[in-house]
């Protein structure tokens, strides 16, 4: 089994990592980048640049962890900017009236409800296409947007106008063990159970499967509708997670604050080599392209690189990631 | 006798969908109309002009959409092409170009953006979705780079008057532009052995291949008009609004797909056309018309967002279900 089919597969040997550089290009050149920033400007190693780094990794991960999971099985999800600003207004306007514990335990459960819902909403439809579920779920995230929107009233809450305890939101944005943040645990449990449904359960082999092809796994008894809601519901609660951490980070919830997460997520699992028509990838990827899009950012960003610029990038990154992505497919004989 | 009255009531109920829903908010608009509290402009010339007005824009844009998901593609990268052909176009004019130079510079441009989305996606078989949603952020990220992401105004007046010009009566160029480039996609796809082969190629690409069909170049000049009629559209947009913002697309190209989609223009390729895209256009413009008209947003802000979402959902559902029924017939 070649490297492109298991990331991270195996022992690690020298030349599985020359094949890992051979197969992310991507991954190279943005690696490139960093190390060439970090050289010109000595502001990229200060430990007030890595907590700024630490701290757009928070949402983004989540997010990009979920949707992982959604490619693999060759399907998409366009809701996730809905679904985070949804978890977000309704945390914040909790937290007074049932406390802060519950109030992110229902923002939770709203995130997995959504994310229930998505699924039931793909499998009833009997959608068997990317593009299917592509449209299915930007619907979803139009009518979660407008229930965040009419929740508040397109009113922006404020975590800081709360008279009871937010501690726990405070924890979570810089609390932690040792120099491991709370958000970081939280990632790090998320991965790690993600990790052990990917490649140990057969539920995780089964999601994999749906993606490379749905009719020959059908006729081979994979338990497709199980993959699509558990990867639906998978998205669902991770974005929600992710909102939680966005909510404890900038101290607000606005009903619109999710919207660009949906492209992000997206770039970030497709700069991390999952591809695109499923069946293939890994969330461990997915950490590494998060990593590397927030890195290029933050390096953009410190070189003095206007935002338009670096906008126009991302778009130019995305076509890239995935025109070297055919073109590799298209060498090894697909 | 029974059964074919219901087998074509079927039919009806299976093929058009979005007509049938506009069918049913028209209606439901006269009943409103007869009960004294309920009752809107929605019927009045002022506001179905207008409808005809604020949907052109978007009508333009369905049009090229229709025929590249027809040939199986997808093209997200058109509410980009559009918000910067709008701010080239006002560039252009404010620096001294000729309006008509200036127009064909932006159809040039589309057409080179279109030429690069098809190369990537049809020649090179990457993704066309993710491919044309980079270069739709890619684009805009140009148009802001361009303007400082600050709105650009026309300083020629006779610009406005591209779009705005009444011909008919009440009816400005821009409907024309929209009708003639309507009638255009129709008979192209009708009438024509190049449509003929789009529906071949979105329909079975194989057998297209070996039925002599040049599928690459078939499936590429699809990329190229939906770029061009993008294209177009911006100029329109900033001549109607005499000025151009690099972020008036953000949310274009996945509203006209939806329209296209609703409308019964298969995602898979193969079924569509230039019609049923106007439909479900028409309905998702006439229902945010008379969800205004009717001023649901008093009872509950945002309401009408998101029932435009449910109604979006249902009807797509509905399409993915029909589609699982037939498969499971076979």
């Amino acid at each position: 089994m070649s490297a492109a089919t298991q990331p991270l597969g195996g022992r690690v040997t020298t030349q599985t990592i020359i094949n890992a550089i051979k197969n992310n290009p991507i991954v190279v050149a943005i690696a490139l980048l960093v190390i060439v920033t970090s050289f010109v400007e000595p502001k990229f190693l200060t430990g007030d640049n890595f907590d700024n780094i630490v701290r757009q990794f928070g949402t983004l991960i989540f997010a990009a962890l979920g949707m992982t999971f959604v490619i693999m099985a060759g399907f998409i999800d366009l809701s996730i900017g809905g679904i985070i600003s949804l978890v977000a207004v309704v945390t914040v306007t909790l937290i007074d009236p049932i406390g802060q514990g519950p109030a992110i335990l229902v923002g939770v459960a709203v995130g997995l409800g959504c994310g229930l819902l998505n699924g039931a909403l793909i499998l009833t439809s009997g959608a068997l296409t990317q593009a299917e579920a592509l449209f299915i779920t930007y619907g979803m995230s139009l009518v979660y947007g407008a229930v965040a929107l009419m929740y508040v009233q397109g009113v922006t809450q404020f975590l800081t106008y709360s008279k009871t305890d937010t501690s726990l939101f405070d924890a979570i944005n810089s609390g932690g063990v040792g120099i491991l943040s709370v958000s970081a645990i939280m990632f790090l449990i998320s991965l790690a159970i993600l990790y052990v449904i990917q490649r140990r359960t057969y539920i995780g082999r089964a999601v994999v499967l749906t993606g490379g092809n749905k009719i020959a796994a059908r006729l081979a008894g994979i338990p497709i509708s199980r993959s699509i809601v558990l990867i639906y519901a998978i998205s669902g609660m991770l974005s929600a997670i992710g909102a939680v951490v966005l909510v404890s980070r900038v101290t607000l919830a606005d009903p619109t604050m999710g919207t660009p997460y949906m492209t992000q997520a997206i770039l970030a699992v497709v700069v991390g080599g999952t591809a695109l028509i499923g069946g293939r990838g890994s969330v461990i990827w997915t950490v590494v392209g998060t990593l590397l899009l927030i890195l290029l950012n933050n390096s953009l960003n410190l070189l003095g690189v206007s935002s338009y610029v670096q906008f126009m990038l991302r778009g130019v990154i995305l076509i890239l990631a995935i025109w070297l992505d055919t073109a590799k497919q298209a060498s090894v004989g697909r | 006798m029974n059964t074919r009255i219901l087998d074509s009531a079927k039919a009806i109920l299976s093929l058009q969908k979005a007509f049938l829903a506009i069918i049913l908010v028209v209606l439901a608009m006269a009943l409103f109309n007869l009960i004294p509290s309920t009752r809107t402009e929605f019927f009045s010339q002022l506001n179905l002009v207008d409808l005809l007005k604020s949907n052109s824009i978007f009508m333009i844009l369905a049009m090229g959409e229709t025929v590249v998901l027809i040939a199986g593609g997808v093209d997200l990268s058109i509410g980009g092409m559009m918000a910067l052909s709008g701010v080239v176009v006002i560039l252009l004019i404010n620096a001294g170009v000729p309006i008509p130079v200036a127009i064909a510079l932006c159809l040039l441009l589309g057409l080179a953006i279109g030429a690069i989305n098809a190369f990537i996606s049809v020649y090179q078989r990457a993704e066309p979705f993710i491919i044309t949603l980079g270069m739709g952020i890619a684009l805009t990220g140009i148009g802001q780079q361009l303007t400082n992401a600050y709105p650009v105004t026309s300083t020629n007046p006779d610009f406005q008057n591209i779009a705005n010009l009444q011909v008919l009566g009440p009816i400005p160029i821009l409907v024309v532009v929209m009708l003639v480039v309507l009638a255009g996609v129709h008979w192209t796809l009708r009438s024509t052995s190049f449509g003929r082969n789009v529906y071949a190629v979105g329909g079975d690409y194989e057998v297209a291949k070996y039925s002599g069909i040049n599928v690459l170049r078939t499936k590429a000049s699809t990329y190229l008009i939906s770029s061009v009629t993008a294209a177009l559209g911006g100029v329109m947009l900033a001549s109607q609004l005499n000025s151009a913002s690099s972020i008036a697309g953000d949310n274009t190209a996945l509203y006209v797909v939806v329209a296209v989609v609703v409308g019964g223009t298969s995602v898979a390729g193969g079924i569509g056309g230039a019609i049923k895209s106007a439909t479900g256009l028409v309905l998702l413009g006439i229902l945010t018309n008379a969800f205004n008209m009717l001023r649901i947003d008093s009872l509950v802000s945002y309401l009408p967002t998101a029932l435009l979402g449910i109604i979006i959902v249902s009807i797509l559902w509905l399409d993915s279900y029909g589609r699982k029924r037939r498969r499971e017939a076979v």
